[in-house]
C-alpha cells in the first residue's frame, strides 16, 4: 500500500492527489477521484509531480561561501550574526508562495519577533494583492468570495482575460464540464484562448481595455435600471459610472454595444454568476478588479451559492502566504498592522512589542538603488529576481533557504536545506481558501530540516527560541492569532479535503461562500489609461504565460516530461516566439519561425515569428519568458510588465 | 475447477505471498479510493470496485531506472549496468479487462521483433489470478470490446463469486501444480454453468450504451479505419483537449514511454523510463523540429486511430481499447474513448 493522498502543490487549484512512495523516493502519482475540486483530474503539471519530487537536484548540505559545505550550526551560527549586525531597516525577507502556512508562519515571526522587520514580502506580489485589496475593501474578505466546489451551480460563468487552461487547467475544465451541462461560459479576452474555444460566448477585446468593458456592461445595467442594490457608495459609483465612454464602446474596445447588453441582460437575469480572472505574477490591476468586483455587486452576485469574484492565485499558496502576514503591512488573515488589537494579540502571545517602523516589499527595495537593504533571506524562490542580479550581488548578505538547486542561491553568503512539502506536514490553502493538510509521506534522504523547524533553530540561535515540536503547534499558534483560521487544526484536517477559511471554532465546516455583512463598491483609483497603437508602432503587444513556460520554469526544469515539452517550443523558437495573425504575417512579410525584430520605444528585442490566428490582426503576443533577450525587453517596462495581465506594449515588428 | 470456500481466497492470497510479492486491489483508508498495488492476504480486497488505476505499473513503471553508469576519471573506464527487476510477482483479483490490458502490452513489449529486456524480467516468474466481474461497474464496457467480463485466457487461476462460494478455474500448468496441494472439492458442469449465468446477467446490467449494441464500438473501428471521419469531428474532439497526457496513464494498454538520463547525488548516471503520451506535442517531434502531429487535433486522433483501428488489432489481434472506461473518469476534457465512439456514432447516424 504505497499510494498515500495528498495535495498537488503546483498551482492554487490545490487538486488531490495520491503519491506512489517507497522509502524516501517517489515513484509516481495518481489523482484523487473524491476530491471535491479535482475529482480525479489532474493537469501535465500534476501527472508528472513525481519527476520533481525524485529530482537529484536537491540542496543537501548548508554552505557557507567562505568556507564551502558546513554543517547547519555554523551556518545558522553565520546568519544570525550577519543579519544581527543591520538595522531592521536593512534586513529584508523574501518569502516563496510555495511554502506550507506554517513555513511561512514561522518565517514572518522569524523577521518580525527575531529580526525586528517589516521587510517581508511574496514574490506575485502585485497581482494577487490587487484583488485581495479589492475583495476587502468591498466585503470585508480578502479572499475569492464563490468557491471551485460551485463552479457547476452558476448560470453565467465568466471568465476575464485568462488563459485558464494553461494556468489552471483543472479549474478550466471545471468550467468546460459546467458549460456542457448548461451554464453559459462567457470569455473576455484578446487573445482565443482554449477557454475561448470551449465557450459559448467569445468577447475579443483589445488588449488593455479590460477595464472598460466590465464598466460598460456596468454603465449598461444602471443606464436599465436593472439593479436593485443597496450596497454602500453606489451614489459615487454611479457617478463614476457616467464617465464610462459607452457611445465609443466599439472604438475603444473593439466591443460591439450589443455584447455589452448581451452580457449585462444575462448577469442579471441568471440566479448565479461567477467571474473567474487571474491573480498572481500576472495578475489584474486594482481598478480593473474593482470594475469587476463593481459589476457583481451592482448585479446583486455576492454572497449567494453559485455567485463569486473569484481571483485565481498561478501559484499552490498564494493565498495561504498572504494568509500568513508574508507583507509589510499585514499580520496573519489579512490584518492590518496597525490593527490596535491585533497587534495586541501578537504581542501577548509572542512577549515582545511589534516592529514600528513602515517596512517595504523586497521588489521595492531592490528596484530603489538608494533603499536602505543590506541583507536579505530569500525562500525557495524562482528565478524571478535574477533580473535584479547587479543590485543582489553588491548586497553584503544574501542568504538562500531552499530545498532545490536554484540560480538565486549563487548569490547567497549562506545557504539552508530544507525538505521538500513530502518530508514534512503542513497545510497549503488554494485559491478557493481551501485550507488542506498535507501529511508527511516520506523521511528525506539528507538529513535536512522542514522549514518551520530551521526557522526555530535560527530563532534558537539568536536566542528566542519559539519551541515548536512539530508543524501542527505551528498552526495551534497561527489558530490563536488568526480569527480566520481560528476553528483550524490538524485534528479538524486530517482525513479531509480541506476546510475553506473563515473557519471559526463555532463553524468547523468553513465558508464555501463568503456572504458578506456589508457590501460596498470600491471605488477606483485612476483614470483609465488604454494603451493606443500609433502609425510608429502599429502592434499592440501583449505579454502572457504558456503552459510549460510555467513562471520562470526554475521548476520545470527539473522534471522530465515537462521539460520535453517546455523544449519542444523551444527548440521550434530559441530566442522565444511573437506569435502574429496570418494576416500581419502577411503584411511584414514573414512566415512560421523566421527571425523579426520587435520594437518599442524603449527597448527592441529579437524573437521568432509564429503564425497563430489565435492573436486577433493588430495584436501580438509574446509569452511571459526566459531568454535573456527577452528580459533585458521587459525590464525596460517593469512598470508596464508590472500591470500583469493588461501590461500592452505598443510595437513595431521589423522583418530580419 | 474447483470449488472454494470464500474464506479459502485468503489461503490462496497466504500461499502466493510466501512465494511472490503480491499486487491486488485494496482500499484507501483514508478516503475509499482503490488501488492496484501491493498488498497482503490480510487487506487484499476482492470485493473492493475496480482499481483507479490499472495493473500496468506493476510491470511497466511510472518512473523506472532501467540502466545505471559511472565514468571512473582516473582509469578511464565506464561501469554500465542494466538494472532489472526479478522478483516473482503474483497480481492477485486481476479484472478481466485489466487482464486484457496486460496481453496487449505483452504483445508491444514481447511480441514484436524488438523484445524489451527490462519488460520481460518484470514479466517473467508472474503468477495471475484473475476474478470474473459478476457485476460491472457504472463505466464499463468490455462487452464492446471483447475484454469482459470473465477472463477467457492468459491466467493461472480465475475465480468466480458464485454467492456462497468461489469457482477456481485453472488456466495454466503452473496454476495446476500450484493449487493441487489445497486439496479444494472439485466443481461440476453445474457449477460452470453457474457461471456462465452470472456472466449473462452481468452483460444484462452494463449500462444502456454499451449493451443496446454490442457493435457499439466495432462500428466505429469500422469508420476510423476506412478514414471516413470529417475533419471537424477531430477538430472538436481536439478543441476539448488540454494536453494532459491522463488518458495514456491510465490505459491498461497504453505503451507510450520516454527516456532520459539524470545524473545523481551520488555520482552515477541513470537512465529513467517514464510513461509518455501521444497527447504531448514533444512527443512526435522529430530532430530537426518537425512535428507530423502538430496541431492537438491531430494527436488527439492518432491516439483514438491506436485505440480503434484494424492495422492496430492486426498488430494486436484485439482493439486497444479494453473497455475499462478509466479514461472517462480523468479527462479534464470530457473525451475519454466512450465521448469519441458517441461523437463518432453521431456522425455516423447525421
Amino acid at each position: 500500500m504505497s499510494y498515500m493522498p495528498g495535495v498537488c502543490t503546483f498551482c492554487g487549484t490545490g487538486c488531490g492527489h495520491y503519491l506512489k512512495v517507497d522509502g524516501t523516493s517517489v515513484q509516481g502519482v495518481f489523482p484523487s477521484r473524491v476530491h471535491p475540486v479535482s475529482k480525479g483530474r489532474l493537469c501535465v503539471r500534476g501527472w508528472n509531480i513525481h519527476e520533481l519530487l525524485g529530482t537529484q537536484e536537491r540542496i543537501i548540505k548548508p554552505y557557507i561561501k567562505d568556507s564551502g559545505q558546513a554543517n547547519y550550526q555554523d551556518a545558522i551560527a553565520r546568519l544570525v550574526s550577519a543579519l544581527s549586525s543591520y538595522k531592521p531597516e536593512e534586513i529584508a525577507f523574501y518569502a516563496s508562495p510555495r511554502s506550507s502556512n506554517e513555513d511561512n508562519f514561522a518565517l514572518m515571526k522569524l523577521a518580525r519577533l527575531v529580526f525586528k522587520t517589516n521587510n517581508i514580502s511574496l514574490q506575485a506580489e502585485s497581482g494577487h494583492r490587487n484583488s485581495l485589496d479589492v475583495l476587502y475593501n468591498g466585503t470585508g474578505f480578502a479572499g475569492m468570495l464563490g468557491s471551485l466546489e460551485d463552479i457547476r451551480k452558476a448560470e453565467v460563468l465568466i471568465v476575464a482575460g485568462m488563459d485558464i487552461t494553461t494556468q489552471n487547467p483543472i479549474i478550466g475544465s471545471e468550467l468546460h464540464y459546467a458549460a456542457r451541462s448548461g451554464s453559459l461560459l462567457i470569455t473576455i479576452d484578446s487573445r482565443m484562448t482554449k477557454i475561448a474555444k470551449l465557450s459559448k460566448k467569445f468577447i475579443n477585446i483589445k488588449p488593455g481595455t479590460m477595464r472598460i468593458v466590465f464598466d460598460a456592461i456596468a454603465h449598461y445595467i444602471d443606464k436599465q435600471q436593472w439593479s436593485d442594490t443597496k450596497s454602500a457608495h453606489y451614489e459615487e459609483y454611479k457617478k463614476y459610472l457616467a464617465t464610462v465612454p459607452f457611445d465609443s464602446i466599439e472604438k475603444e474596445t473593439g466591443v460591439l454595444p450589443a455584447e455589452i447588453a448581451f452580457v449585462a441582460e444575462r448577469l442579471v437575469k441568471a440566479k448565479s454568476a461567477a467571474v473567474f480572472f487571474t491573480s498572481g505574477i500576472s495578475g489584474l490591476s486594482y481598478d480593473t478588479v474593482a470594475s469587476i468586483y463593481n459589476l457583481f455587486a451592482l448585479a446583486g452576485k455576492i454572497g449567494k451559492e453559485g455567485c463569486g469574484v473569484n481571483p485565481i492565485a498561478g501559484i499552490n499558496n498564494l493565498q495561504g502566504s498572504f494568509d500568513m502576514g508574508c507583507a509589510p503591512d499585514l499580520l496573519t488573515g489579512f490584518q492590518s498592522i496597525n490593527d490596535a488589537t491585533a497587534k495586541k494579540n501578537f504581542e501577548k502571545k509572542w512577549g515582545q512589542e511589534l516592529p514600528q517602523f513602515k517596512g517595504k516589499t523586497v521588489e521595492q527595495l531592490l528596484a530603489d538603488s538608494s533603499s536602505p537593504l543590506k541583507a536579505l533571506v530569500i525562500v525557495d524562490h524562482d528565478d524571478g529576481i535574477v533580473k535584479y542580479a547587479d543590485r543582489l550581488k553588491a548586497l553584503p548578505f544574501v542568504a538562500y533557504i531552499g530545498a532545490f538547486t536554484n540560480k538565486v542561491a549563487d548569490f547567497a553568503h549562506v545557504v539552508l536545506p530544507i525538505t521538500t512539502y513530502i518530508e514534512t506536514d503542513g497545510t497549503f490553502t488554494n485559491a478557493e481558501r481551501r485550507v488542506q493538510l498535507s501529511v508527511q509521506k516520506c523521511d528525506n534522504a539528507f538529513d535536512v530540516l522542514p522549514m518551520w523547524k530551521l526557522c526555530d533553530t535560527i530563532a534558537q540561535a539568536a536566542g528566542k527560541p519559539f519551541n515548536y515540536q512539530s508543524a501542527s503547534e505551528v498552526m495551534d499558534e497561527i489558530a490563536s492569532l488568526t480569527p480566520s483560521y481560528e476553528g483550524i487544526s490538524y485534528k479538524l484536517l486530517s482525513k479531509k479535503h480541506g476546510v475553506q477559511w473563515p473557519c471559526t471554532k463555532k463553524n468547523h465546516d468553513g465558508t464555501k461562500y463568503c456572504v458578506p455583512e456589508k457590501v460596498s463598491f470600491v471605488l477606483p483609483q485612476k483614470p483609465y489609461a488604454a494603451v493606443q497603437a500609433t502609425q510608429e508602432y502599429p502592434y499592440l503587444l501583449m505579454l502572457g504565460k504558456a503552459q510549460h513556460y510555467w513562471h520562470q520554469n526554475n521548476i520545470m526544469h527539473k522534471t522530465f516530461i515537462p521539460l520535453r515539452e517546455y523544449n519542444a517550443t523551444l527548440l521550434l523558437y530559441p530566442d522565444g516566439y511573437v506569435a502574429l495573425a496570418s494576416e500581419d504575417a502577411k503584411k511584414i512579410g514573414v512566415r512560421d519561425r523566421w527571425p523579426v525584430k520587435v520594437v518599442a520605444e524603449k527597448a527592441s528585442m529579437k524573437a521568432m515569428v509564429m503564425i497563430s490566428d489565435d492573436v486577433a490582426p493588430g495584436t501580438a503576443y509574446v509569452p511571459y519568458f526566459i531568454r535573456e533577450g527577452i528580459a533585458s525587453f521587459l525590464l525596460a517596462y517593469s512598470d508596464i510588465v508590472s500591470q500583469g495581465e493588461e501590461a500592452t506594449i505598443p510595437v513595431r515588428i521589423e522583418k530580419v | 475447477m474447483y470449488l472454494m470456500k470464500k474464506n479459502d481466497v485468503k489461503k490462496i492470497a497466504k500461499a502466493l505471498e510466501e512465494k511472490y510479492t503480491l499486487y491486488g486491489p485494496y482500499v484507501d483508508e483514508a478516503f475509499g479510493q482503490c488501488f492496484f498495488d501491493k498488498v497482503t492476504a490480510d487487506n487484499v480486497d476482492l470485493n473492493a470496485s475496480i482499481p483507479t488505476n490499472p495493473p500496468k505499473h506493476v510491470v511497466f513503471p511510472h518512473l523506472e531506472t532501467i540502466m545505471q553508469y559511472k565514468y571512473d576519471k582516473t582509469t578511464k573506464k565506464a561501469d554500465i549496468a542494466m538494472v532489472f527487476d526479478d522478483t516473482p510477482k503474483a497480481l492477485f483479483g486481476l479484472r478481466s479487462c485489466d487482464l486484457t490490458g496486460l496481453q496487449c502490452i505483452d504483445r508491444f513489449f514481447l511480441g514484436q521483433e524488438f523484445v524489451d529486456e527490462v519488460y520481460r524480467h518484470h514479466r517473467s516468474r508472474m503468477f495471475i489470478v484473475a476474478n470474473t466481474c459478476v457485476v460491472p461497474f457504472k463505466q464499463c464496457f468490455c462487452v464492446c470490446t471483447d475484454s469482459g467480463p470473465a477472463a477467457q485466457e492468459g491466467y493461472d487461476l480465475n475465480l468466480t463469486n458464485l454467492g456462497d462460494s468461489y469457482l477456481l478455474e485453472v488456466g495454466s500448468e503452473k496454476g495446476k501444480a500450484f493449487i493441487e496441494s489445497f486439496g479444494f472439492a472439485k466443481a461440476t458442469e453445474e457449477h460452470l454453468k453457474q457461471k456462465q449465468k452470472l456472466v449473462e446477467k452481468s452483460i444484462t446490467m452494463f449500462e444502456d450504451i454499451a449493451t443496446e449494441s454490442k457493435a457499439w464500438v466495432s462500428r466505429v473501428m469500422n469508420r476510423v479505419t476506412t478514414g471516413f471521419i470529417k475533419e471537424e469531428v477531430w477538430e472538436y474532439i481536439g478543441n476539448q483537449c488540454i494536453e494532459c497526457g491522463a488518458c495514456s496513464y491510465v490505459c491498461p494498454s497504453c505503451t507510450c514511454f520516454n527516456i532520459n538520463d539524470a545524473n545523481t547525488i551520488a555520482g552515477n548516471t541513470e537512465r529513467v523510463r517514464t510513461w509518455d503520451s501521444c497527447s504531448y506535442e514533444g512527443y512526435s517531434r522529430m530532430a530537426g523540429g518537425h512535428n507530423p502531429r502538430k496541431p492537438i487535433e491531430d494527436r488527439r486522433n492518432k491516439r483514438f486511430f491506436c485505440k480503434l483501428s484494424y492495422s492496430q488489432s492486426k498488430k494486436y489481434l484485439r482493439p486497444g481499447c479494453v473497455g475499462c472506461g478509466r479514461c472517462a473518469w480523468v479527462c479534464p476534457g470530457d473525451i475519454g474513448l466512450p465521448n469519441v465512439v458517441t461523437y463518432i456514432r453521431r456522425e455516423i447516424h447525421e
